[in-house]
């Protein structure tokens, strides 16, 4: 039986223990060199709605090491551009006989739709302002990694929590895993309804950071300018940037995080970036591995994790 | 020919009448109601023992989709659809392909209203209210009026600047029209798609705040107090704007409201997993909103209930929200939901329902409908209700072309068993066999 990984709101907390669980298991067998179990005859559509070279090249990585054989779609070019709706795209995968989908697409709820009609895993990359689960499990491995456990960690995400699905997958994550999350931003990028997400909201960065274990800087997009929500970067910078200064107000020990691309200066300074406290490069390394997980997850969810897998006959 | 319908519950808030009587139809008018005096010469007789009979219901606000957008509806399916719902008289509403800006338009709607193959009942049509809706300059109102227009919108696309509107206020209290208003600055809904609140911050949705509604409604009111120009307030859905059309009619504006099913029924959580169903403008709030608005239907300030049927074809509401239309297709619930969700509940009584069904809509648009009372509509007007049949909505039996409704598989009490518009336009499958006798 195959199974989605749509969002974090839907799992529970022990899918996400599984699932890191299996991503911890797959990293220790590259890093050593073992044998990876293996998902054989299977074919993966990397649907990218939405430019992402990032996580995808994440994706086919992490397809690669499982054997799993990947085709991609330029969407621009396909049948989508000459105005195919999105569910007769998914039915036509679905009838080329594609196994299971990676999707990215700029409107949140897109692989609810894809996933009602393909029938097989489908996997989201990336909806809209919605989820992207496998970057909240990449940071949560991380952050597992560098910290020990979840539970009880103040763990602080400053920036535009309103436009951003790494946020939102983040805040679940974490919160189902027993952290304590905050929103750190301004009111126009953290709206009062942002309150309905698990985490509590701080306008003020200092207050907001206070003690944290962890801060998830977000990336902050030019267009937000343009459409009023702020006056300039600089008044943003000023306000919200983690830098040298505004890290003393975290734990000693506190990590830095970003989900890339970086606006190096804006919302994270060279300093920050580049300090041991950084974890942004492991974020991206175990991108991969917990890509993996998701697809080890996703194409078998009957199967125990790969750890207790037998051989093949 | 002489019709008796027997034995009913009498409901007509024309006459303020809820009684148990008979109505008596000859021809093709309605001739008595309450006690018959002369019953002689019956030729069928129509068994209404526990049921209502109301005059023909009255829906202010139905998207017909021709010209067009064929293949959403037609006015031949959607007539057909408001026929079996128990409505005589239906208001179409002008956001067609092109736009009802002008008489030809008008007269088009009307001859294919009156066609045989169409559903039978009244349909009057509501003019858009400036140039192809686009919010500018006035459409021809005068000359649309005398082909028969009898209200005038821009619907969906609602006059953002004040002074155009001013123009059109003016315009209308001279040529006395209504102005029927969807209500919303456009400025604060641009690309948002559902209510601005918690459900939208956690699916990741652009929002529609309250406030892009209450902001038009006041503006509207206002503008209405001081012109002097008869304002319908079209599906009001949050507890603000029901305060400030309390207010405006305090002030001794000439304004009334309607609203529709979805509104009184679901809230933003419906929407659950991106179900295109529940997208509607404007869109559904929260519990706090319907407890308003049911106080507002009970105490009168909302005068009317509307259907809001926006049909559309299937593959266009199967898409990711953002790219869904607004609307779904609803004539065919709206009886039963309205019953099973305001009247059974106690929320307004029998009479009070078909007075929102019916009676005050007509008023508000001052057509010759909404009323048994002999004489006063062109042809006998009627509906007989079974307010205590259970029945689950069944989108594959309606006459709608459109299926997309939030209803589908929903069990409801209370359903329409026959219409009259000059005749039997309509009889359900439900209604006994027994109940109905020809004379020898």
């Amino acid at each position: 039986m195959a199974r989605n990984l749509l969002g974090i709101r839907l799992l529970q907390r022990e899918d996400i223990e599984e699932l890191l669980e299996i991503a911890g298991d797959l990293k220790l067998r590259t890093l050593e060199g073992r044998a990876v179990p293996q998902i054989h005859g299977q074919v993966l559509g990397m649907l990218f709605f939405e430019n992402s070279t990032r996580t995808r090249v994440s994706f086919e990585q992490a397809a690669h090491y499982l054997g799993i054989k990947v085709t991609n779609f330029a969407t621009t070019s396909s049948s989508m551009a000459k105005g195919e709706t999105l569910k007769d795209t998914i039915l036509t995968l679905r009838y080329e006989r594609l196994n299971g989908l990676v999707m990215r697409h700029r409107l949140s709820g897109a692989p609810s739709l894809a996933a009602k009609y393909f029938g097989g895993p489908v996997i989201n990359a990336g909806d809209g302002q919605h989820e992207h689960p496998t970057q909240a499990l990449g940071d949560a491995l991380t952050i597992l990694e560098r910290k020990g456990d979840l539970e009880g960690l103040i763990v602080a995400i400053v920036g535009d929590v309103k436009h951003s699905r790494v946020a939102r997958s983040n805040a679940w994550l974490l919160s189902k895993m027993g952290a304590e999350v905050r929103f750190v931003g301004p009111r126009t990028l953290v709206p009062e309804a942002s309150g309905a997400l698990p985490g509590k909201i701080f306008y003020d960065l200092a207050s907001g950071i206070d003690g944290a274990d962890v801060i998830i800087c977000l990336r902050l997009q030019r267009e937000r300018m343009e459409e009023g929500l702020l006056s300039s970067i600089g008044e943003y910078t000023s306000m919200y940037q983690i830098n040298k200064d505004t890290l003393r107000y975290a734990d000693s020990e506190c990590l830095v995080m970003h989900p890339g691309p970086l606006n190096r200066g804006i919302e994270v300074d060279d300093v920050a970036a580049d300090s041991e406290r950084s974890a942004i490069t492991s974020q991206i390394e175990n991108g991969i591995f917990v890509r993996m997980a998701a697809l080890h997850w996703a194409f078998q969810a009957d199967e125990p994790a790969p750890a207790k897998k037998k051989a093949k006959v | 020919m002489r019709t008796l319908l027997k034995n009913g519950r009498i409901l007509d808030p024309s006459q303020e009448m809820d009684r148990l009587g008979d109505v008596l139809i000859e021809d093709d008018q309605i001739v008595e109601v309450g006690d018959i005096s002369d019953g002689s010469d019956i030729d069928e007789i129509y068994d209404c023992t526990n049921l209502w009979i109301a005059p023909g219901l009255v829906d202010p606000h139905v998207h017909l989709r021709e010209p067009g957008s064929e293949h959403k509806e037609t006015i031949v399916t959607g007539t057909q659809a408001a026929a079996a719902a128990g409505y005589t008289t239906i208001c179409c509403m002008p956001n067609t392909n092109p736009p009802l800006d002008s008489p030809a338009l008008i007269d088009f709607i009307l001859d294919r209203a009156a066609s045989p193959e169409a559903g039978g009942v009244f349909v009057a049509p509501v003019g858009a209210l400036t140039k192809g809706m686009k919010g500018h300059e006035l459409s021809d109102l005068s000359s649309m009026k005398r082909a028969g227009i009898v209200a005038a919108s821009d619907e969906e696309f609602p006059i953002q600047n004040s002074r155009v509107m001013t123009q059109a206020m003016e315009t209308c209290v001279q040529l006395d029209l209504p102005i029927m208003a969807h209500c919303e600055d456009a400025s604060l809904t641009h690309d948002g798609c559902m209510n601005e609140g918690a459900v939208s911050a956690v699916l990741g949705l652009k929002g529609m705040p309250r406030s892009a509604e209450e902001i038009a409604v006041v503006r509207n009111c206002l503008l209405s107090l001081h012109t002097g120009c008869q304002l319908h307030i079209m599906r009001v859905s949050t507890w603000g704007a029901v305060e400030m059309v309390r207010q405006a009619k305090f002030l001794g504006a000439p304004v009334t409201c309607e609203i529709c099913p979805m509104h009184f029924t679901f809230t933003d959580e419906a929407i659950g997993d991106f179900d295109t169903r529940f997208k509607i403008t404007p869109p559904l709030r929260t519990q706090v909103d319907i407890d308003l608005l049911l106080q507002a239907l009970n105490d009168g300030t909302i005068d009317c209930i509307s259907s809001d049927h926006s049909p559309h074809a299937s593959h266009e509401v199967d898409v990711p929200f953002a790219e869904a239309p607004f609307g779904s297709a609803q004539l065919e619930s709206t009886v039963g939901v309205t019953l099973t969700m305001l009247t059974h509940k106690g929320i307004i009584s029998p009479l009070e329902t078909i007075r929102k069904l019916s009676t005050m809509p007509a008023k508000i648009l001052r057509l010759d409908a909404g009323t048994l009372k002999p004489g006063e509509t062109p042809v006998a007007q009627a509906c007989v209700i079974d307010p205590n049949c259970e029945w689950t909505f069944d989108r594959n039996r309606s006459f709608s072309k459109s299926k997309n409704t939030p209803f589908h598989g929903m069990k409801l009490k209370g359903k329409t068993m026959l219409t009259f518009c000059g005749s039997e336009i309509y009889r359900d499958a439900l209604f006994g066999e027994d109940r109905y006798s020809i004379a020898e």
